[in-house]
């Protein structure tokens, strides 16, 4: 079953005025329930803004978004940003339990138990100001999950981390990823990163289309050392400079 | 013999890579003791030296007032005194604070609110204190709620001006994570605005406490019906300097002790989470 579908979704930024600019054009896709679906692009080409459009913190100029709950109710969101976005004045636990809806004993539970997950669990009662920007980044990751969205949506979360901790929270992704089956929505502009985790990457082209939507079927855990997943990288790579070769021919056209 | 040196090896002082830096720091330290003790003896020279010049009539020699001080303390009626003049002080920031914090929080949060306010508030941190300690007297006349009033008129300017400023460094991105996570506005207020602007309202407290407990003690020297600066002026009016002088320096004292036990400690406790605070807290 779809969790999210989107059609013919426009977003126009200052709408009415002279500087007025579409950054989403026409973008209509689902995501199914239980997949990992990530979105990469160049700089720029309003992933985020689709991020925030999803989350409801940006309105959108025109199209439809619908989501659906296992539950029936609302659905509720995840969101693990670029940067960990702590209370400074809250402890780590505190943090996890600021955006849960209620305090009972299994929210609390669950709560640790991501924690548990990220290897954090002896820092609850640290400030994030005692904890690395890595370990801030992992409390993100683990409050983004204990809210057990029906969405969660990721925003390039590893990309203000240096290269080997990167690696590392991925691959602790990839695991919480497979133990909790959310339905995921990832914005990277790393391909290789994208190949690595996703079910399917789409594509989008500056000026906010999509420019394809690739299925990605390979056998999980993936590591970085497995020639097929180095392979389909290379490939998807080479796929996204053409894309980019032919938008930069468009607007010399144009 | 052997055995003996052997056994004793341990037990002497590894060779010390910083002694060197240790030593010239404590030369340092004792160069500083040393400085400020001999500003204390000039001063205390230049007092003696004072009262001789006026007679002690007029300015009482250290001594006098030291012995008048412990008089004072002896006698035990200095408490109620003393905490008269500090309950009232606090009061006067917690009234500046009920009406300077909301007033800075719509002048951070919304541009229509702050042109509103802005120079308004603005002139009024400008007036003397002295100013406000009359307009106190004024309007209560003799009361305790004039030196009330005018900590609460020198502090509130301070406050909403603290507060605007905190509010509108507010982190962004905070709020619109609240928001992604579902987050109800009265959450957000109290979650991520309250926390933010907490530091500012200790900065303007502690800016005023200097001038206000002044400004209060003067009020009651003029209005109080109890309170030091009511002591103040009944020792004046039986013209006894040593005892004037006394409540002072007691207050002064008190209200340092105050500034540094109370104010930073319970600062610091709040702030917790502020590395730089974190040390200091521990
Ligand atoms: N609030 C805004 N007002 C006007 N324009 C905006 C606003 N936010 C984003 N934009 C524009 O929308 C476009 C897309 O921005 P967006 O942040 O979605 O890009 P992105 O794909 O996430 O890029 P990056 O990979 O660099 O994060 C950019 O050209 C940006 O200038
Ligand atoms: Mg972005």
């Amino acid at each position: 079953m779809a969790v999210l579908t989107i059609k013919n979704l426009a977003k126009t930024f200052n709408v009415g005025t002279p500087k007025a600019s579409r950054v989403l054009d026409d973008i209509s896709f689902d995501v199914r329930g239980g997949t990992f679906v990530s979105i990469v692009g160049p700089s720029g080409c309003g992933k985020s803004t689709l991020l925030n459009i999803i989350s409801g913190v940006e309105e959108h100029t025109s199209g439809d978004i619908s989501l659906t709950s296992d539950a029936g109710g609302p659905a509720r969101m995840g969101y693990v940003f670029q940067d960990p976005r702590l209370l400074p004045w809250r402890s780590v636990m505190k943090n996890m339990m600021y955006v849960q809806d209620d305090r009972s004993e299994a929210t609390v539970s669950r709560a640790k138990k991501y924690l548990d997950m990220v290897g954090l669990a002896k820092n609850a009662d640290f400030f994030p100001g005692q904890l690395s920007g890595g370990m801030q980044q992992r409390v993100g990751i683990a409050r983004a999950f204990a809210v057990e969205p029906d969405l969660l949506l990721m925003d390039e979360p590893f990309s203000h981390l240096d290269a080997i901790t990167a690696r590392g929270l991925r691959a602790q992704l990839q695991d919480i990823w497979a133990q909790s089956k959310k339905t995921v929505v990832f914005v990277t502009h790393d391909v290789v990163e994208a190949v690595e985790l996703s079910d399917r990457i789409i594509v989008l082209q500056p000026g906010g289309r999509i420019y394809e939507d690739i299925t990605i079927d390979l056998p999980r855990p993936r590591r970085q050392t497995d020639p097929t997943v180095a392979t389909l990288q290379a490939e998807v790579l080479g796929r996204l400079e053409t894309m980019k070769a032919m938008s930069r021919t468009a607007s010399a056209v144009a | 013999m052997t055995d003996q040196l052997v056994g004793a090896a341990p037990a002497a002082p590894p060779a010390d890579p910083e002694a060197g830096a240790k030593r010239t720091a404590r030369r340092r330290r004792w160069r500083l003791t040393g400085l400020v003790l001999l500003g204390w003896v000039a001063m205390f020279a230049l007092w003696e030296y004072g009262s001789w010049w006026f007679g002690s009539r007029l300015l009482p020699r250290p001594l006098e007032v030291f012995q008048a001080g412990v008089e004072i303390v002896e006698s035990g009626n200095f408490v109620t005194d003393f905490s008269a003049s500090v309950l009232k002080t606090f009061a006067g920031f917690a009234v500046a604070a009920a009406v300077g914090a909301p007033i800075g929080y719509l002048m951070g949060r919304y541009n229509y609110w702050r042109a509103f306010f802005h120079d308004g508030v603005t002139i009024a941190g400008t007036i003397p204190a002295i100013v406000y300690a009359v307009m106190s007297l004024i309007v209560f006349g003799l009361s305790n709620l004039g030196p009330i009033l005018a900590v609460a008129l020198v502090s509130a300017p301070y406050i909403a001006l603290n507060v605007a400023e905190g509010i509108r460094g507010v982190d962004k991105s905070l709020i619109t994570m609240s928001e992604a996570f579902g987050r109800s506005s009265q959450q957000i207020r109290r979650e991520v605005l309250l926390p933010t602007i907490v530091p500012f309202i200790f900065a303007a407290i502690r800016m005023c406490f200097a001038v206000a407990w002044k400004v209060e003690a003067l009020t009651e020297v003029f209005g109080g019906r109890n309170g030091v600066g009511f002591q103040i002026r009944t020792e004046y009016q039986l013209y006894d300097i040593a005892a004037v002088l006394a409540w002072m320096f007691l207050f002064i004292v008190f209200m340092l002790i105050i500034e540094r036990l109370v104010l930073a400690k319970s600062e610091a406790r709040l702030l917790a989470w502020r590395p730089q605070e974190r040390s200091s807290a521990l």
